[in-house]
């Protein structure tokens, strides 16, 4: 539950100046429940909870591990930290605030503050709004490709991060070093889950 | 990494454990030949040489590269890479030319060359992969080989774009023979006349998606066939080689030797005759030539890590430094007699740059094989031999020459799942499966020979060694662009007329050096005074000094050229030998 949440249910939003014992420790497990467990490369907390929020969102755990299980997450911060100049670290910190500021007009918080409905709500029109990626042929991408936005190259991250993890490779995609062969036609019941490699 | 297999790849490694290389070129500083370079044909050059009976020097401006031993990425996972493949800043610097061809990466980064330390001028867009190390761009290279023909060796005589080729398809053949027996090339025979037959290993295998597309292009566009690529890779044993494992690992080098590399194949032949030396951290800084004998006498090196300058001397020569490289030492190598660098009497050191038009084709999604997979990752994709231009029947008058593609089918990968519109539990369960099939060919057009594509010494930016550099001056013109618009049209139509939907054509056309197949700047001719080479390769008014990389090329076919490197460099070898045992050299 987010703070501003919490308050208007409490009624106590509008100023009052002394707040109940148990109504502090509501806040308090709000703010715990909240709190980064890792300590990030490049980001801010604060923009570390925004991804860990957005990539759980997108890839969550279900019967198959998600994103954060696979600490998609603390990833993304190291590409950010170790494979972005300084430039493109600058406009990810850019891209994250208008995010945020995006969430603040349309829904009065930053998205980590937002309650789950009003996430889903952003994520929806973020989803609808942003460009798509042109085809890619043999590693670089066809046609002139338009800028896609914040979360559109999240989401491409986020993906890149979980199937390229070893868990996910390993263990949930189907593994195969080393083929030995190739047979170009084969039932996909005898494969399931796409290859990993 | 589990422990079968570690124990696959290290008994195997045991098998093909090779003799040492002797690398000590200290003592000894007179050779029989001395080869300039070890890629493709440098390797070639060595092992015919070497095999010959010639005391042979090969000269590599970067470090030894073993077979096997000094494949440090060759089983390593995307997991086992911090960043998963990526670059840093400062790598992407390092690499800031070949970055652009998106084949540079974490596993592949040490077999491309330092940029930096060796820069070039763009005078117009140009994209240079240099591979400096032994064995250099074979370790990178694409691995298609097709045969060239008479009417890619024809084209410049009749429609009088360059310089006749002194040699027809009936000298190179047997060459071709040669050399695709020992290098092992699979392919399926065809009877083309424009594209002949190689001698072939069994073909790989089309998947499903492939062969129903093939078929209809076969039924709706006759005299156009749609084969599996043919490539240099085994699809069975070879001399002690393994086949391929279908693992699509090649440029991080094959544990297996199945594609054809130096380090895998010639090099250690050239080395098992006993007559092999290579020299790693050797900069060629010019070709020593002496007036008097009228021929060249030796090769002066640059250490790359002392800067020490060595002579070395040798009765012939060969230049095998890639393209552009074998250009810029002939450049460099100026005398009294020749003052516009090595064989320039004619003027045309430096000019007919050529490359292949690449990135112009057409991709769409294929319904109805849902339910079909593969298994493996297959190096080599599909090819559509030319089929315009080939005789009266099929000549437009739109451009001269023609083209051939190159592309393949699959079911798409994980960036697509970006794509969709949707997120959550549903969402990441659906991407975990297969993902549409799709298919793709993109066409790989002629270049015309122009005079002024062309490359110059720049004394006025200077590589790490104090040496001038290249500035590259080279671009596609309005044939070439009449060729691409046609590519483009043509895969549109047989994509769409094959049943592909949201079928989308593309002309992402960036200009010379993306084919990687330069060629051209030293050119072979009938006429030393509009040629470099004569029909043996060898410089006019140098004879004992060979090119046989892609610098010789007199025009630049559609079709992929190392083939042809090799069997170029096996014919000009065989004569050069001749040659100097009837002391005509």
């Amino acid at each position: 539950m987010n703070r501003r949440k919490a308050l208007q249910k409490t009624g106590v939003l509008a100023g009052t100046a002394v707040l109940m014992p148990s109504l502090l420790s509501l806040l308090q497990s709000c703010k715990t429940e909240s709190r980064l467990d890792w300590q990030p490369l490049f980001l801010t907390d604060d923009e570390a909870k925004t991804i860990s929020t957005l990539i759980d969102m997108i890839l969550p755990r279900t019967d198959t591990p998600g994103a954060l299980d696979v600490k998609v997450d603390l990833f993304i911060d190291k590409v950010f930290a170790k494979t972005y100049d300084e430039s493109g670290q600058q406009k990810i910190r850019t891209e994250i605030a208008a995010f945020n500021a995006d969430c603040k007009n349309n829904f009065g918080e930053a998205f980590i503050n937002l309650d789950e409905q009003d996430r889903m709500e952003v994520l929806k029109t973020a989803e609808a709004s942003s460009g798509k990626f042109n085809d890619g042929v043999w590693g670089t991408t066809i046609g002139k490709q338009e800028p896609v936005g914040f979360y559109r190259s999240l989401k491409s991250m986020a993906i890149w991060a979980y199937f390229s993890s070893e868990e996910i490779g390993e263990n949930i995609l189907n593994y195969d070093p080393i083929p030995m062969g190739y047979q170009g036609c084969i039932p996909v019941s005898d494969v399931g889950n796409r290859w990993s490699l | 990494m589990s422990y079968f297999l570690l124990i696959l790849i290290f008994g195997f490694r045991n098998e093909i454990q090779m003799a040492n290389f002797n690398i000590d070129a200290k003592k000894e500083t007179t050779y029989d030949a001395i080869v300039i370079g070890s890629g493709i044909s440098g390797g070639w050059a060595a092992k015919e040489l070497c095999e010959k009976g010639l005391k042979t020097l090969v000269l590599e401006r970067g470090r030894i590269v073993e077979h096997v031993k000094d494949y440090p990425t060759m089983n390593i996972d995307p997991w086992d890479m911090e960043l998963r493949g990526g670059l840093t800043p400062e790598e992407k610097k390092t690499y800031k030319s070949s970055i652009r061809s998106g084949w540079v990466g974490t596993e592949t980064k040490h077999f491309f060359a330092d940029d930096a330390a060796n820069p070039y001028t763009e005078v117009k867009p140009f994209m240079w992969i240099r591979g400096h190390q032994m064995g250099g761009r074979s370790l990178l290279w694409g691995k298609q080989t097709y045969r060239w023909s008479d009417l890619d060796f024809e084209a410049n005589a009749k429609d009088g774009h360059g310089v006749d080729w002194p040699i027809r398809y009936k000298d190179i053949a047997p060459w071709y023979e040669y050399v695709e027996k020992f290098a092992g090339i699979s392919g399926e025979a065809l009877g083309l006349p424009q594209l002949p037959d190689s001698h072939f290993l069994p073909p790989m295998e089309l998947n499903c998606v492939e062969k129903h597309i093939k078929s209809r292009i076969e039924k709706d566009f006759p005299g156009r066939n749609m084969i599996i690529g043919r490539a240099a890779h085994l699809t069975e044993p070879l001399n002690g080689r393994g086949k391929c494992q279908y693992r699509n690992r090649c440029n991080r080098g094959c544990p297996y030797g199945a594609y054809f590399s130096s380090n895998a194949v010639t090099l250690p032949a050239a080395n098992a005759t006993g007559n092999l030396t290579i020299r790693p951290y050797s900069i060629v800084q010019s070709i020593i030539y002496d007036d008097a004998k009228g021929k060249a006498t030796g090769v002066r090196i640059i250490d790359a890590e002392t800067n020490e300058a060595i002579d070395y001397s040798a009765k012939i020569i060969f230049c095998n430094a890639s393209t552009l490289s074998t250009t810029r030492i002939l450049m460099n190598s100026t005398s009294s007699r020749f003052e516009n660098g090595l064989g320039n009497d004619s003027g045309e050191l430096g000019h007919n740059l050529m490359d292949h038009t690449y990135r112009v084709g057409a991709l769409g999604k294929v319904d109805g094989f849902d339910d079909k997979y593969y298994k493996g990752r297959r190096p080599n994709g599909i090819y559509i031999p030319r089929y315009v231009n080939i005789d009266e029947k099929t000549k437009t008058d739109k451009f001269l020459r023609g083209f051939g593609f190159q592309g393949g089918g699959g079911r798409a990968g994980t960036q697509a799942a970006a794509n969709i519109e949707s997120f959550g539990a549903n969402y990441k369960d659906n991407i975990l499966k297969p993902g549409p099939w799709e298919f793709f060919i993109t066409g790989f057009a002629e270049c015309l020979p122009y005079h002024d594509n062309k490359v110059t010494l720049n004394n006025n930016v200077l590589d790490k060694w104090g040496q001038p550099t290249l500035s590259i001056d080279g671009e596609f013109k309005d044939n070439e662009k009449a060729l691409n618009k046609q590519i483009q049209e043509d895969a549109v139509a047989m994509l769409e007329k094959s049943g592909l939907k949201d079928v989308v054509g593309f002309d992402n056309e960036h200009g010379f050096g993306y084919g990687v197949h330069e060629m051209g700047t030293a050119r072979m001719g009938r006429d030393p005074k509009t040629s470099v080479l004569n029909e043996f390769n060898q410089v006019h008014g140098a004879k004992n000094v060979f090119v046989t990389d892609g610098a010789c090329m007199t025009s630049s076919s559609c079709v992929n050229p190392s083939l042809t490197y090799m069997a170029i460099t096996a014919r000009a070898a065989n004569h050069a030998v001749s040659e100097l045992k009837k002391y005509n050299i």
